[in-house]
Formats: C-alpha cells, structure tokens, sequence
C-alpha cells in the first residue's frame, strides 16, 4: 500500500485545498469569461450549467472510488454494469411507443429513469450477491451480459424507426451538459445529497475493504453487508448522473485514477473528495477551453470520453511493460 | 477422433442437416421455385453454417490462447477493433471493395487482440472472470471511439448495421467471402495440436518445443480475420463464440483437435436456430439473427456463468 | 386571398388585443406542436433549427437571421455562407450566441425539437415537428403556421394549391398503376415502411394501392428481406437511400437492389423502380419545397404532366 517515498511530503489536507482552489478559479472563470450576450441570460444559463457539471462530477468521481475499491480493481467502471445500455434501452422504447413529439414531464422521466436503472441494480444484487460470498466478480460479469442483452433489444428497435426519429433519439445517447432543466437539477443535488451521506458514513469501513475480504472481515467488517451497501450507493450516484445528463462511462476512470496519483493517502475521507474535485476540475476545466478556446459547445462528452478510455489503455500498457 | 466423440459427432452432423432443411424451407418467399431456393435460401443458409462455424471456433481458439473460458472475439476487444476498422475505411475510402474493407478490418481487429493479450500477459491476478472483464472495458473504449466518430459523422444508423449480425439480405453472389471463414476453420484444424499445446501456457509449450510466440500470433490471425470477415458480410454475433465452445467443453474436453469439429458444427447449428427463430417469429417481418443471439445468448451465458460458479462454489 | 380559418383567427386575435387593452400593436397567437405561442409582432430576426422550416421560410422568401451549421439538402446550401449568422448545431445550438442575437422568433423541429423548452426560455420559440402519425397534414399545417406569421397567405396557398393540385393527379392515375411499396436502405439492410408511416405519403394522399396487407397503420418500418419484395411482388417499388442523404457512398441502394430476387418484380421488368430524392424526403422532409418536389418526382414517375 505505501509506495509514498518517492512522492512530495504534502499533506492531504493541502493537496484538497490546491484542487479546490483550483476548482473554484475555473468555475468563477467558467461563469464570466467570454461571456456572449446579457448577463440576466448568461449568469442563469451558466449557473444551470456549472451545477450539472458539478453534480455529475460528484456522482460519477464518488461511484467510480468505491466500485474501484469494492472490486479491488482500477481499471473497471460501474457504467459497465448495463446501466448505460439500460438507459438507452429507455430511450429508444419510449421513442418507439410514444413517436418523437411530447416525452412527457421531464421530471416524470427522471424519477421513472433513475428508477428503473435503481431497480435494475437491487435485483441484480439480490439475485447474485445472496448466491456465493464471493460474487463480486461474478455480478459484475452477469450486468455485462445484461448490458449486452439490453443492446441487443435496442438495436431491433432502432432498425425499425424511420430516419427522422431515429436522429432525435441519437441525441439522447450522450451525455448533454448544455440542455438540463433546471427543475432535474433540485431532485439529482437531493438524490446525490443522500448518497453522499450515506457514503461518508461508510469512509471508515471501505478504508479496511481496501486491505481485502479476508482481512476485512476479521477485522470486524460485515463484509456482506458493507459490499450491498456500497453497491447500491453506486447504484444510486450512477443512475442519477445517466438519467440528469446521459451516459458517462470513462470519465470516472480517468479522474479515480488521478485521484489515487496525487492524493499521499488511500484513506477514502481525502481520495473521495480529491476524485470529485479533480472530475469538476476536468469536466469545468474541458467545457471553459473548449467553448471559449475552441469554440465547440457539444464536445465536452467526446472528449472526455476518449481521455478516460485512453486512459485505460496508458493504465493497461503501463502494466503491460 | 475416438469412438466415444464420433458418436457426439455424428448425431450433430444430423442435427444440423435438419436444420439446414428447415432454414431452406422458412422464409417468406415460395421455396417451391428453384430460382428463390438457389438465389436466396441456399445462400442464406450457407452463409449461415459458415459464419456460425466460424465465429465458433475464432471463440474457441480465443479461450485456450487466453487461457480462460469467458473470453470470445466480443469479449476481448476483437469485434469492437474490427468494427472501428470498418467504419475508418468506409469514411476514408467509401468506395473500396468489401474485401479491402475486410482487410481493414482484419488489421485493427489483429491490433485489439494482440493489444488485449499482452495486457492479460502482465495482468499479475489472472481471475476467471476479471479477464473477461478487462476485454470488455478495452472492447467498450474502441467502442466508444467508433460511436463517437458514427455520431459527428451522422453514421450512428449505418454504424448500427454491423453492430447487429442479420442475414435477412444475404444472396448468391453477396456472401461468398464468408468461405474465407471456412478456409480459416480449416487452417485452425490443421495447426489445432500446435494450439492445444500452446494453451497450456507459454513455458509449458516452450518445452515441448514449441515456437509459441508463432503459434500464438497465427491464432490471433485467424480469430481477427474470422471475425472481420463476418462483420464486413453480416454483422457483429454477440456470445457465440463463447457458449458454444463452453457447452461442447462439457462433453469433449479442451483437445481442439478432437473438439473442433464438434464446436464447428453446433455453432453452426446454434446460428441456424436463431435465425430460423428471427424469420418466423415476426412473420413475414425479420428479426436480426444478432437480436435473437443476443437474447439466447446471454440467457446460455448466464446459465453457463451460474452453473459453473455453484460447482466451483 | 386569405382563407375563412386565417380570418377568423384574426378576428380572433383583434379580440383578445381589445380584451387586453393594449395599444394597437397586433399580437399573433401561434398554435404549434408544443401548444401556444404569442408573438408580440411580426418576427423580423428569425433563428431556425428545422431544415424543413428552413425550406418553407426559403420558398416564401422570407429573411433568416441565424441557421445551424452542417449538412443541407442541395437547395439550402446557400445558408452555409457566411452572411448567415451559424447559431450550433441542429443537435446542439450555440445558447450564448442565440441570446446574443436576440432573436424575435425560435423556430425548432424534428431533431432539434427536444431543445424546444431551453430555447424557449430565451426567445418566443414555435415547434414545427411533424406528426408522426399524420405527416402531411401537420407538414402542411406548419407551412401555414410560418406563412400567417409572416403574411404571405396568399402566395403559401396558392402554392400548397399547386401541391395538392399536383397530389390529386397522381392520386388519378395512382389508383389504376397497381400497388406500391415503401423501402428504406441503410448499410445494406431494408425496412419497409407501411400506409401508417412517416413515408405513408405514398399509400394515403398519393393513393398508390399497398403491396402487402401486413404492413398495416403502424408508424415504424418492418425489418425485410428481399423475398418479402418477391413475394408482395410491387408494380412500384419507391426506395429511399438513408445513406445517400449524409453522403455516404459505398452501396448504393441501385446497387443493393439490382440482384436476381429484385429484378424479378414487375417494378423492376416495368422500370418503375423510384429511388426518392433524399433530401427532400429526409432532410428538409415537410418543407414547402421539398414537398412539390416529392410531388414532382413522383408525377414525373408516374409520366404525367404537372
């Protein structure tokens, strides 16, 4: 566990305060520079913006941490689970009952979206994990497979949409920081509030997870327990974050494992603030230059999306030497 | 092949003319006319055994290069790499030939496995299911890129054609390149002792002599140029090459020489049900082959997973 | 000349600007798919995110402020000059810059129809998407909703007259040309659309006699192999490239459907084989122009005179 030699004897606590210096300067930047018309539109507008962009980097930083330890592994991410597939298994069945016209209350939607994607993840856990103490494993591999399942149903019924519909659904598929309304943003903060709670109240337990099951246990850790627990907490912060803006499936990878970088701590009371930090610190950060410097609005998810899976495959070949 | 094994062969061989006659009688045209016979279900059902022959056995050859049984072309980053190749080339060049696009598709297909092997080579905890796992994040990766590029470039729909294995347009003249799979299968069969020995890892086949970095990468070669070769005629199969090879292990063991054919035959046999099933249910409609693999499929899969964790439990 | 529906809503209009004691300023109510918007006045800075509403506003020559980058049908290109302000993407428009321009009008649809109610907030916004399950008519509907708000009535209905006029001919001769069917190509693959679709159009107001009774009033397009089109055997086979409409070259759909199965139909012995015009039908599908057209190819097809 500690290969701290090499690293600067910082402290956590100064290495927090640097990041969310850091994270503050780019939000305050993030709300005022360049800013392309009246104020009374741009602050709101922004602001709107800014909280989706933070909210999502608390969930996705917080859920990739603790799947990560759970699963004693860093290069796996819970949007693997199915859940990405599953939320879009959603949108194209609704697309395909209900036309492209009214989708109804956006509210309705989410609450039904983060439902079933919470569902989902409680029988999944309950089937598998009741089954064998070590399931982990196991689990993780039967939510690929529904993953794979939910595509393939997806796939039957896009091939009958006609081209028209087909376009206003593909917009669904990826994640959309600048459309989110506003009223979504009260029920996910609450949502991600509870989770939170709930997470920090488990900080002490999963630093033990992280010396393995055996060890955890006798130490005096309900490991079962704890493990069902954490799973539905990332159950929760994952659905939350899908259903508010779309699917993110590697930003996560990317900012846990910056995270276990420049934090000289593994306790989870510091790496789990230093993830979401460095998640707001990237996706802010991503949105100010690409807008301003590059002047795309859209590309946020893109880009991140191919920073987090490069990620992986610099983490895979890293170990690979 | 020993007797015990011939006499699963035989009636597998049976099994499967049945449902070669049965995939020449279903479909909505008159199979009464020889022209709809020789024109459409002939080439149907060909293309059909051979795409499902060979997808599993690419699985197969998959799970003893990697040593483990979860691991298939879909599961290793194979399929997602090929189907990047795809894309790439039909942006870059669109009016190559199907088999210049294959090749493409070959070569990114050649790069996600070889990618996806030196990984599990320096993977220090080798677990039956975490090595799947990683196949699957690294297959997700490229795949994201594929999407990603579909989706600047208004291809999502286009893209979605050779994530979704279908047969519903296969005709004489628009498949033939799937023999290729059938030479390939061959290939596999004549090199299977060097494979077999290959499985059982890298110093153990050192030692019984074998050049195992060759054996390996000719392995890799194959499943790579199997899998392009179906994904540039018909479209991705998910979960065959991976519940076929699992179901025939029960029964003849990890000897490809000997289970080879056996694996050949059912996958063939397996991808023959599933259509058949794709043409009736929604008569006189289709359902893509690789919709109704992927809900069979991941109900073997899960079977598999299942079973074997209670007897390994 | 305006029509008794256009009169009556203006009267209708005048009431409620007498109800509400304004001054005389005439507000336009504007019934859309999402409800109903008040425009305080005659829009002159228009921001249009449907490639269908593009093409009316085009048609009736009207001026357009800002327009989405990328991809346009052939008749549009000349909104991706220049001296139209570029405000995003169909998918995803530029917020910042719209408000900026402060736009007198929003006109959505279609694919940028789920950004209506963000857009809203900021400008008085219309949704002009189609309905799925009656595609001329709110095509039509629409192309009325943008011509009243700009008072060009009488030139919209003297051209929707020459439209319908055009789709009551082929609706003649379509009942004796035999039957039809609807096929969509992508990547090598087929759908066939029936009477209840988008691509409808073809059995309803053009009155083509369907080639299958299975493909009832469903609204989505059947996965098909080319036996179905042997076995339903069309005297006309109307086929729309999705692939050609976004560029794509590789296989086009004349090279997808010349084999032995397809050569065997009358539509194909007759040479009544139609590829539709993509983006006319795809693209800028609905739009005034787009829709005499589609109307034109057809007629052309059917080797009348227009």
């Amino acid at each position: 566990m500690h290969d701290g030699l090499a690293r600067p004897r910082l402290r956590p606590g100064h290495v927090l305060l640097l990041l969310a210096l850091a994270a503050l300067g780019l939000a305050v930047a993030f709300m005022t520079v360049g800013a392309n018309g009246r104020w009374s539109f741009v602050l709101p507008f922004r602001g709107t913006k800014l909280a989706s962009l933070l909210l999502v980097a608390c969930a996705v930083a917080t859920a990739t941490v603790l799947f990560q330890t759970v699963s004693g592994n860093r290069i796996l991410t819970p949007a693997i689970m199915g859940f990405d597939e599953l939320y879009r298994l959603i949108q194209t069945g609704t697309v395909v009952a209900a036309g492209t016209g009214g989708l109804g209350d956006p509210r309705l939607r989410f609450l039904a979206e983060t439902g079933a994607m919470v569902l989902f993840a409680l029988l999944l856990y309950r089937w598998l994990l009741s089954r064998d103490e070590r399931g982990l494993h196991l689990l993780l591999l039967v939510g690929v497979v529904c993953g794979v399942l939910f595509r393939s149903l997806s796939q039957f019924l896009q091939r009958m949409l006609d081209p028209n519909q087909f376009v206003v659904l593909q917009s669904s598929f990826f994640a959309n920081f600048n459309t989110v309304h506003p009223e979504l943003l009260a029920l996910a903060a609450l949502g991600l509030v509870a989770a939170g709670l709930g997470v920090w109240r488990l900080t002490g337990r999963l630093d033990v997870l992280l010396l393995g099951r055996d060890e955890a246990i006798a130490l005096g850790v309900d490991h079962r327990r704890t493990l069902t627990l954490v799973l539905v907490l990332v159950a929760v912060l994952v659905s939350v974050s899908t259903a508010l803006v779309g699917p993110v499936t590697f930003l996560g990878l990317l900012v846990a494992n910056l995270a276990y970088r420049v934090m000289p701590s593994y306790r989870h009371a510091v790496v789990l603030p230093a993830a979401a930090l460095i998640a707001a610190i990237t996706l802010v950060g991503g949105q100010l230059v690409l807008e301003r410097v590059f002047s795309l609005n859209a590309a946020l998810s893109i880009v991140i999306e191919f920073l987090g899976g490069l990620t992986l495959l610099l983490l895979l070949a890293r170990r690979a030497r | 092949m020993t007797l015990p094994l011939l006499q699963r062969f035989l009636p597998a061989c049976l099994v499967l003319l049945v449902l070669a006659a049965a995939s020449l009688l279903v479909g909505v045209g008159d199979a009464g006319g020889s022209e709809i016979l020789l024109a459409s279900r002939v080439p149907r059902t060909l293309a059909l055994i051979l795409a499902g022959a060979g997808m599993a056995v690419a699985g197969v050859i998959m799970q003893l290069v990697a040593q483990n049984r979860f691991v298939e072309p879909s599961t290793a980053g194979t399929a997602e790499a090929a189907t990047l190749g795809m894309l790439l080339v039909t942006l870059l060049a669109p009016d190559a030939p199907v088999a210049v696009k294959m090749l493409a598709a070959t070569a990114t297909a050649l790069a996600g496995t070889a990618l996806f092997l030196r990984v599990l080579r320096a993977m220090p905890l080798r677990a039956r299911l975490t090595v799947p796992l990683v196949g699957i994040m690294l297959g997700g990766v490229v795949g994201a890129a594929s999407t990603l590029i579909a989706y600047r470039t208004d291809m999502l729909q286009f893209l979605g054609t050779w994530q979704a294995g279908d047969f519903s347009t296969v005709l004489r003249g628009r498949y033939e390149l799937l023999w290729l799979a059938a030479i390939l299968t061959l290939v596999a069969y004549a090199l299977a002792d060097r494979i077999t020995i290959a499985g059982l890892g890298r110093d153990a086949a050192i030692n019984l002599g074998l050049d195992h970095r060759r054996v390996v990468a000719g392995a890799i070669a194959i499943v790579a140029m199997i899998t392009a070769v179906t994904i540039a005629t018909v479209g991705a199969i998910p979960f065959l090459g991976l519940v076929v090879p699992n179901l025939v292990a029960t029964v003849a063991g990890d000897n490809l020489r000997r289970s080879l054919p056996l694996v050949a035959v059912s996958g063939a046999g397996l991808l023959l049900v599933c259509d058949v099933l794709g043409r009736v249910i929604r008569y006189p409609y289709e359902i893509p082959v690789g919709t109704v693999m992927g809900v069979v499929g991941s109900a073997l899969f899960l079977v598999l997973l299942l079973r074997r964790d209670a007897r390994h439990a | 000349m305006p029509s008794l529906k256009t009169i009556r809503c203006r009267i209708a209009a005048l009431l409620l600007t007498l109800l509400c004691t304004g001054p005389a300023a005439a507000e336009i109510p504007v019934q859309h798919t999402r409800g109903q918007t008040i425009l305080p006045a005659t829009p002159k800075k228009v921001v249009v995110f449907d490639l269908a509403a593009l093409d009316t506003l085009d048609a009736l020559g009207i001026p357009v402020f800002g327009v989405p980058a990328g991809a346009k049908p052939q008749s549009l290109v000349q909104y991706n000059e220049p001296r139209f302000r570029r405000m995003g993407t169909l998918w995803e428009p530029d917020y910042e810059a719209i408000d900026a321009a402060e736009p007198d009008l929003i006109v959505v649809g279609g694919r940028s129809g789920p950004r209506y109610e963000a857009l809203a907030k900021m400008a008085p916004t219309i949704d002009l998407s189609g309905d799925d399950a009656d595609p001329l008519g709110s095509e039509l509907r629409n192309i009325r909703t943008l011509a009243r708000l700009f008072g060009k009535e009488a030139e919209a209905e003297a051209r929707i007259a020459r439209i319908q006029a055009g789709i009551a001919s082929i609706h003649e001769k379509a009942g004796q040309a035999g039957t039809a069917l609807f096929v969509l190509s992508t990547g090598g693959r087929l759908s066939a659309f029936g009477p209840g679709s988008r691509f409808g159009l073809v059995h309803g107001a053009l009155g083509f006699r369907p080639a299958s009774t299975d493909l009832g009033a469903g609204i989505h397009g059947q996965p098909i192999s080319f036996e179905f089109i042997a076995k339903t055997d069309p005297d006309w086979l109307f086929v729309l490239d999705r692939d050609a409409a976004i560029g794509v070259r590789g296989q086009p759909a004349r090279q997808l459907l010349d084999n032995e199965l397809v050569r065997q139909t009358k539509a194909w012995r007759k040479g009544q084989v139609v590829y539709v015009e993509a983006g006319s039908w795809y693209l800028a599908a609905g739009g005034l122009r787009a829709l005499q057209a589609t109307v034109d190819q057809i007629a052309a097809a059917l080797g009348g005179r227009r």
